[in-house]
């Protein structure tokens, strides 16, 4: 097998069965090893700059020489998480709701569906959820917003 | 010249009788629904949402008991007893508990006293199918006017009760059903059943109880309000986000609901105005006056933006 693999490096296989190598090497941890080190040998031979002395510690100080990036951290807006994800998933799963039940009719298409959907992001789901503490729909008791278990409350 | 008159006056009477077919079979499903007790389960489905819901349901003349356990995705359950509702929602590492007041749980859609439909809908038989094993006979329930979704049901020919309910918006389209796909009569009187499944690993939490009071509305002017709608309640409640409680008006036709939301107009935020759809829920925000009102409900856009441009303050 390590003569084939040696062979594959050397282009001098047929691309025919090669898939049954490349398996065997993939699941073969030696086979893996062997793979790498017959690279690290082709490297070196090769005169790759990683196998010359001192090669960490001349990396090791160009990268101390490298001048520190200072740039303005992400500032994010104060939100309240809670109500955005409750939002955005109600959002989401009445859309992906909405966009479907638009392609069941028939002869129609999901373009203006998602023409509506965009022209309306701003859906007020606290009202939504007020509502359905006192008028619950179907929906409201078996399609779980999904923001529940993200919002983790 | 009698035999003409006794004929008309049987064939009126036929007829009469035909056209209160559908609402007798209709009262018996919403009967039924209470009355019995049976085990079953049923599909949700909205769109691209499907849910299956095993669903016990008992009443031996002690009360009605009901669990639902969502079969799909995330373990949620519902138990009830009377009109007490008690939710178990898995949210990560903890189970929230949720009251509510049980309303409209399938098969139970339909309100214990049909006349507080008829003003608003129209009752018809329709043909016969085969539902979940069972036979059912269709019944089409068409609302009046443009302001509420119509419905079908198939109900058990047998025990009366919806084996399924479909919703039709105002352009006649599907938009959501419920399907009974296996349901048995329950012969027993055991109650082990009635509990919810809990996991030890989880924490349970209640969620807070919202406080709610109630309000003076004396100086709303809520007119015109579409036909059949009523005023089923008014409170004052805390809204997630909104650091003053709002005032929470319900309207119901006995099926559908629409919620109204006053509160003063925060300058600062002003709200985006007009309508906005999601599934077959309907919004209308509008300003009036320095207040903002939002509609909000399972009706066509037509009834929210009405109920909404309804609200008036009455000037003192």
């Amino acid at each position: 097998m390590k003569e084939q693999i040696s062979a594959l490096m050397d282009d001098e296989l047929s691309p025919d069965g090669l898939e049954y190598l490349f398996t065997a090497v993939k699941s073969d941890n030696e086979l893996g090893d062997c793979w790498a080190t017959y690279h690290l040998i082709g490297d070196l031979m090769r005169g790759s700059p990683m196998g010359q002395p001192g090669f960490k510690e001349r990396l090791m100080q160009k990268l101390e020489a490298e001048p520190a990036v200072l740039a303005p951290r992400n500032i994010r807006r104060e939100r309240k998480p809670m109500l955005w994800s409750v939002a955005a998933s109600a959002a989401a799963v009445f859309f992906v709701g909405w966009v479907v039940l638009q392609q069941q009719v028939p002869g129609d298409n999901a373009t203006p569906a998602l023409a509506v959907a965009q022209n309306s992001p701003n859906i007020p789901s606290e009202y939504l959820y007020a509502h359905q503490a006192v008028a619950p729909s179907s929906s409201s008791y078996f399609i779980q917003p999904a923001a529940y278990s993200e919002s983790g409350k | 010249m009698k035999r003409v008159l006794l004929a008309c006056l049987l064939a009126a009477q036929v007829s009469f009788a035909y056209a209160d077919a559908p609402w007798q079979l209709l009262q018996n499903a919403a009967d039924a629904a209470r009355n019995l007790s049976y085990r079953g389960i049923f599909v949700y489905q909205s769109g691209k949402n499907s849910r299956s819901v095993q669903l016990t349901h008992m009443n031996y003349g002690q009360g009605e008991y009901a669990r639902s356990i969502v079969l799909d995705g995330s373990p949620r359950e519902v138990l009830s007893q009377g009109s007490d509702l008690v939710i178990y929602s898995p949210r990560n590492e903890k189970v929230v508990i949720t009251k509510r007041r049980a309303q409209n749980l399938f098969p139970a859609l339909l309100p214990a006293n049909m006349e507080e439909i008829k003003e608003s809908y129209q009752a018809r038989l329709g043909g016969e199918e085969r539902v979940g094993g069972r036979e059912g006979q269709i019944i089409f329930l068409d609302s009046r006017d443009q302001y509420r979704y119509g419905y079908k049901f198939w109900t058990d020919k047998q025990y009366g009760l919806i084996l399924k309910s479909m919703t039709f918006n105002e352009k006649n389209e599907p938009i959501e059903q419920i399907t009974f796909t296996q349901l048995t009569l329950l012969d027993t009187h055991n109650m082990d059943w009635f509990q919810p499944t809990v996991d030890p690993a989880k924490r349970y939490v209640m969620e807070e109880e919202e406080t709610v009071a109630s309000v003076d509305t004396s100086d709303l002017n809520i007119d015109p309000i579409p036909a059949g709608f009523h005023k089923i309640d008014q409170v004052q409640r805390m809204v997630p986000g909104k650091p003053v409680p709002v005032t929470h008006l319900i309207f119901s036709d006995g099926l559908a609901s629409v919620s109204l939301f006053i509160e003063r107009l925060n300058k600062m935020h002003p709200p985006q105005l007009g309508h906005r759809m999601v599934g077959s829920t309907n919004f209308y925000i509008q300003a009036t006056d320095g207040y903002q009102v939002v509609a909000v409900g399972e009706v066509p856009a037509a009834t929210v933006t009405q109920m909404a441009h309804a609200v008036k303050f009455k000037k003192q």
